[in-house]
């Protein structure tokens, strides 16, 4: 088993690059310049199509004591709905409760798939998956915020800090900075970069054990501390994956808290 | 469709405010930003008038007040 191993890891490249991320492509299978499916997308797909397959059947004939299923369910929509949406947004937050569910359950299934034996990979571990959820997130707010304050004077509200005029000017840019240009970029970079990293060590400790087996076979025993340290590091992983999507949630939630506020 | 009922008022008198979890995140984004927007600002300053990195420098840190002033407005009591 073992010696099997080490034949497949010979040409295991070490230390792993950033090529690692880009799979190849699944349909048409193997083809160099059509990247159209890859596993990344097939992830993408699987986990769209569990989340919608789920919700639909576990609520499809709600009981009054509910079934394991709509239990998990409702615990998920729950915890989200009254420990981040009305938590944080208040009344209004019910309003709000199904996006952010949708938000919180995707990116943790989509983060998941790093763990996950045979997947393996995070989708989020492409910068474009993230983006494009800080884009929804922020097109969301500044939408949310306009229509609460009324058009531009949301803008009014959200860039002069309530300060006498004549630091206004030193203000109002680092308030234009942080909240429309640095919100959507740290959302989709913390993600990424989160998902991007958990996948890179991972297989740094992985292929690591390998590396050292192949250059000396005196080595073994460090490999196995290797491989002990990916199964440790998995579970950090799991962590990582579960704190990453709430994070993104709570952030998304506070954004909306932001542009809902009232003067003070 | 939850059978949980939603709290009743969100910071209610019998227990605490809930924990923005934001605020962080807003605290040091308005650090960063002061220091880099005013810094960068003090580049350009830098780079128009010939000097070698004094006004960057002042910028950080005039930046970094600014900043702080904000979170204390925005963010304090």
């Amino acid at each position: 088993m073992i010696g099997q191993s080490i034949v497949l890891a010979a040409d295991v490249p070490f230390p792993p690059s950033v090529e690692d991320f880009y799979l190849p492509s699944i349909l048409p299978w193997g083809e160099h310049n059509s990247y159209w499916f890859t596993k990344i997308t097939a992830l993408l797909w699987i986990s769209v199509a569990a989340i919608i397959i789920y919700f639909l059947v576990s609520y499809r004939k709600p009981q009054l004591v509910p079934t394991k299923k709509q239990w998990i369910a409702e615990s998920l929509y729950g915890f989200v709905r009254n420990n981040i949406a009305v938590d944080m947004l208040g009344k209004r937050g019910i309003n709000f409760a199904p996006y952010l569910t949708t938000l919180f359950v995707f990116i943790l299934l989509m983060n998941f798939w790093a763990i996950v034996p045979i997947a393996q990979i995070s989708p989020n571990s492409h910068i474009a998956f993230p983006a494009i959820l800080a884009v929804i997130s922020y097109v969301m707010f500044i939408y949310i915020g306009m229509k609460h304050h009324g058009g531009l004077k949301y803008f009014k509200h959200a860039l002069i800090p309530p300060a006498p005029w004549f630091i206004l000017p030193l203000l109002i840019p680092i308030e234009f900075f942080s909240t429309f240009l640095v919100r959507p970029f740290s959302l989709a970079v913390r993600l990424f970069a989160n998902m991007f990293a958990g996948h890179m060590l991972l297989l740094v400790f992985t292929l690591g054990g390998f590396a050292m087996l192949n250059a000396n076979a005196w080595f073994a025993p460090f490999s196995l501390v290797s491989w002990v340290m990916t199964i440790a590091l998995t579970f950090l992983e799991f962590l990582v994956i579960c704190l990453q999507a709430y994070v993104f949630t709570v952030l998304t939630a506070s954004y909306l808290q932001g542009a809902l506020a009232d003067e003070h | 469709m939850a059978a949980q009922k939603p709290p009743n008022a969100p910071s209610g008198d019998d227990e605490p405010a809930p924990p923005d979890t934001g605020m962080g995140m807003t605290a040091v984004a308005y650090l960063f930003s002061g220091m880099l927007v005013w810094g960068a600002i003090g580049l350009l300053v830098d780079h128009w008038v010939g000097t070698k990195g004094i006004f960057a420098g002042i910028g950080a840190v005039v930046g970094i007040g600014g900043g702080v002033y904000l979170i204390v407005r925005r963010l304090g009591a």
